[in-house]
């Protein structure tokens, strides 16, 4: 029994690490600030919940339940993060537009100004 | 217990009342359990004390439009969710070794089909958490929002793109809208 549990923690650890891993390298090989912004928040949540899971299956289970409680505050916080952040990379011009297919936020802002921002 | 004390005269109490709190109290408390990672009485009562505390120091503003609330479509949008998240890692990753600094993207106009602040947050965070694509922009007053997406190289991908972000308003809204929302969704009015 020792050894399944073993084993399967090891993939998922091992798993949530390919997946950082993989958020790393978008970082570095994308092209703009929008899309380096995917790669290095939104792999990292599926690999910090795989290593969470991971985790969980080595530690007492009291341990583990406190675990929970990173997985929810990441879920809450990484969408918050994420779009303040693409937001105003957005308004502050560092999207370049030659990386974008359709951008029809521009297009709506040639059609009428932007209004200040609240 | 009257469920809604000092109302004032034409409009709504001031303050959230006792049964507008519960629910924070519940989910405070829960959050002071797994801290402590120990069911017991003294974790339990504890974390209602504290609870009690926080919202009576911080007053939440009364919730101005009650949406409805549906558990099974809830728990539907949080496995949705939790299937897009690998489903979407794939996708960025499978973006990350094949095209890599070629890799392009899209910034959407999609219809916002609720004016309710709430579902708006929803589906931010919903769209947001989901690996390749983020809210950029919420301009309920024209009844859209702006989503940006990973992947999209030509026509045929920005259209794909524009239909997952209708789905996933759709599920939002099975989960968190109005009828009359869910039918404006339905009927995809003001969609291209």
């Amino acid at each position: 029994m020792t050894g399944v549990a073993d084993i399967v923690s090891a993939c998922l650890l091992l798993l949530g690490a390919l997946s950082c891993l993989l958020g790393a390298i978008g970082l570095v090989r994308l092209p703009s600030m929008l899309s380096r912004l995917q790669a290095a928040t939104k792999p990292q949540t599926l690999g910090l919940f795989l290593i969470l899971a991971g985790t969980a299956m080595r530690v007492p289970t009291d341990s583990a339940v406190t675990l929970l409680l990173v997985a929810l505050f990441q879920v809450i916080t990484a969408p918050v993060i994420s779009q303040l952040v693409g937001r105003s990379a957005y308004r502050s011009g560092a999207v370049r537009p030659e990386v974008l297919v359709v951008d029809e936020l521009a297009e709506r802002g040639r059609r009428a100004p932007e209004p200040p921002p609240q | 217990m009257s469920d809604s004390p000092n109302g004032r005269p034409n409009g709504r109490p001031a303050r959230a009342g006792w049964r507008d709190r519960l629910p924070r109290i519940g989910w405070l408390t829960l959050v002071w359990v797994l801290l402590w990672g120990t069911f017991t009485v003294q974790t339990v009562v504890g974390g209602v004390l504290v609870a009690l505390v926080v919202t009576l120091l911080f007053p939440m503003p009364p919730a101005t439009d009650p949406i409805p609330v549906r558990p099974l479509r809830v728990l539907g949008l949080v496995v949705f969710l939790a299937y897009d998240l690998v489903a979407s890692t794939l996708g960025v990753s499978w973006q990350i070794l094949r095209y890599g600094p070629r890799a392009r993207g899209t910034i959407l106009e999609v219809p916002l089909y609720s004016s309710s602040d709430r579902v708006a947050t929803v589906l931010a965070s919903a769209v947001t958490l989901s690996p390749g694509t983020a809210v950029l922009h919420f301009a309920p007053d024209q009844g859209v929002w702006y989503a940006y997406s990973l992947g999209p190289r030509d026509e045929a991908g920005v259209e794909r793109a524009r239909r997952q972000a209708l789905d996933m308003q759709r599920r939002v809204l099975a989960a968190f809208g109005t009828p009359e929302e869910q039918a404006r969704a339905a009927a995809g009015e003001g969609e291209r």
